[in-house]
């Protein structure tokens, strides 16, 4: 299942009607929607909403009945049994060799603060802020000690940006950590602390 | 012929501050009550400076300071002699004249000696003049983060060794943590604010970090890059800073810590700057 209809499913079965719906859907053949808004005092519109959101991630199937004329949906359950099973490694993301030698150092007059653990050789947060006047925003940013690690070393404004291969390896982390530390490079692009200067011709 | 500064000539006046704090208030007790309660009014003041280069000489183990309390002490018994012989209408008596004497001229000569000598001056100002003198590049590039300088190898005993030489000549305050030491380089002038700074706040500072594990770190504060008459490479700066510290712990560590006065003293600056 991937994650998108897992989040789906997952706010279906968050509502707190949803354990009466299901008892209807397991004892029921078929039921529609206005039956189900009935048996348990609902909006036509919310049962409606929640089945045709079963039906969409495959949990039930419905079919067109006519009654005098008139169409309408029967829901019938599928699945005796709802298993959400995510593989988390298809959103991991696995860093290239152009983005490990992107060549970075921190942007001049950059604005952010940086707060600093003494004694660790690290940094443990960014304070950013952005917007001007009354549409001033700060966010403060909370870093992993690899970040944090990554962060002390960076090279200063104006001095020689280096590659983020060469800060890691400057700073002690493990190329396994390339990920969080790639995402931290890319935020911090995003708020203008880090300019990332020419990628570094490794033919 | 002297030596091209890379700081702004030092125009501050924070170090006259208490001197000239107690004439005031000398004067207006002495105005608003009689000269006895003037004299009085001196004598405390000078013993609280006192106290507080008892404090000096305590934190920093610098002997200056402590002669500099026994003149303090002596003045201020002065002081209240002669205020007590006021108001009695006496002449003083010819052991307070000797004693008066005898004690402001050894005081004196004593005083002028460990000025002349810079003994008792903080040296923050010949530590930012040395960290410039390699660095030409004028290019900015502040930012409020530490700069790693590298690794050394230096054992904690020598780590700590050094820090003791560096607070009791007035090259920094220490602050001790469980895992480093941190000297931060005071100015003439600032000298009355930043003894007392507890541990947790002389992060805003200038700073030098030797860690236990032999990481060497610098932070240099806004307050004193902007001291600097030129926009000197931030970086550089730092670098530089950090590795001037690391040469006088191998200095200190060689037993040769009187070079680091000598490089000091060779920069010729006067004693209140």
């Amino acid at each position: 299942m991937d994650f998108r209809t897992a989040a789906k499913l997952g706010s279906r079965l968050a509502k707190d009607y949803a354990e009466d719906v299901f008892e209807l859907l397991v004892n029921y053949q078929a039921i529609s929607a206005s039956e189900v808004a009935a048996r348990l005092d609902l909006h036509i519109k919310t049962a409606q909403d929640f089945l045709e959101g079963l039906a969409e991630v495959g949990i039930v199937s419905k079919e067109e009945v006519l009654e005098k004329k008139r169409p309408y949906y029967r829901y019938v359950l599928k699945q005796k049994r709802i298993v959400i099973d995510i593989d988390l490694m298809e959103i991991k993301r696995h860093p290239n060799p152009d983005s490990l030698s992107m060549r970075i150092r921190e942007r001049e007059n950059a604005g952010a603060r940086f707060s600093v653990a003494h004694g660790d050789n690290t940094i443990t947060g960014v304070t950013i802020w952005s917007g001007e006047g009354r549409e001033r925003e700060e966010r403060k940013i909370k870093l992993t000690t690899p970040q944090g690690k990554f962060l002390y070393h960076l090279p200063f404004p104006k001095a020689e940006p280096l590659t983020v291969a060469a800060i890691m390896q400057k700073a002690g982390i493990e190329d396994g950590l390339a990920p969080e530390i790639l995402d931290l490079v890319q935020l911090m692009e995003k708020y203008e602390v880090i300019e990332n200067l020419l990628t570094e011709n490794l033919g | 012929m002297y030596p091209m500064r890379k700081l702004k000539p030092d125009r501050s006046i924070g170090g006259l501050i208490p001197v000239l704090g107690m004439l005031a208030i000398f004067g207006l007790s002495t105005l608003l009550f009689d000269i006895t309660v003037g004299l009085f009014t001196g004598a405390v003041m000078i013993w609280i400076y006192g106290l507080y280069t008892l404090f000096v000489f305590v934190r920093m183990g610098n002997l200056g300071h402590l002669v500099v309390c026994g003149y303090c002490v002596f003045l201020g018994i002065m002081a209240l002699l002669a205020s007590q012989s006021i108001e009695t209408g006496r002449d003083p008596d010819i052991k307070f004249q000797v004693a008066w004497i005898s004690g402001v001229i050894f005081f004196g000569v004593l005083i002028i000696y460990l000025a002349a000598t810079k003994k008792i001056k903080w040296r923050g100002r010949e530590i930012f003049e040395l960290a410039a003198e390699p660095v030409d590049l004028v290019g900015d590039g502040y930012t409020p983060r530490p700069r790693p300088i590298g690794k050394v190898e230096f054992t904690k005993q020598e780590i700590l060794a050094f820090a003791r030489f560096a607070a009791k000549n007035l090259i920094s305050i220490v602050y001790y943590g469980p895992r480093q030491v941190t000297l931060v380089p005071v100015k003439m002038g600032d000298e009355y604010t930043y003894p007392f700074r507890l541990s947790g706040s002389y992060h805003e500072a200038t700073w030098i970090n030797f860690d236990f594990e032999g990481e060497v770190s610098v932070h240099i504060a806004q307050k004193d890059y902007l001291d600097f008459q030129e926009l000197l490479d931030f970086d550089k700066l730092c670098e530089s800073l950090g590795q001037l510290f690391v040469e006088f712990a191998e200095l200190h560590r060689k037993g040769e810590g009187v070079r680091i006065i000598d490089r000091m003293d060779a920069l010729r600056l006067s004693y209140f700057s």
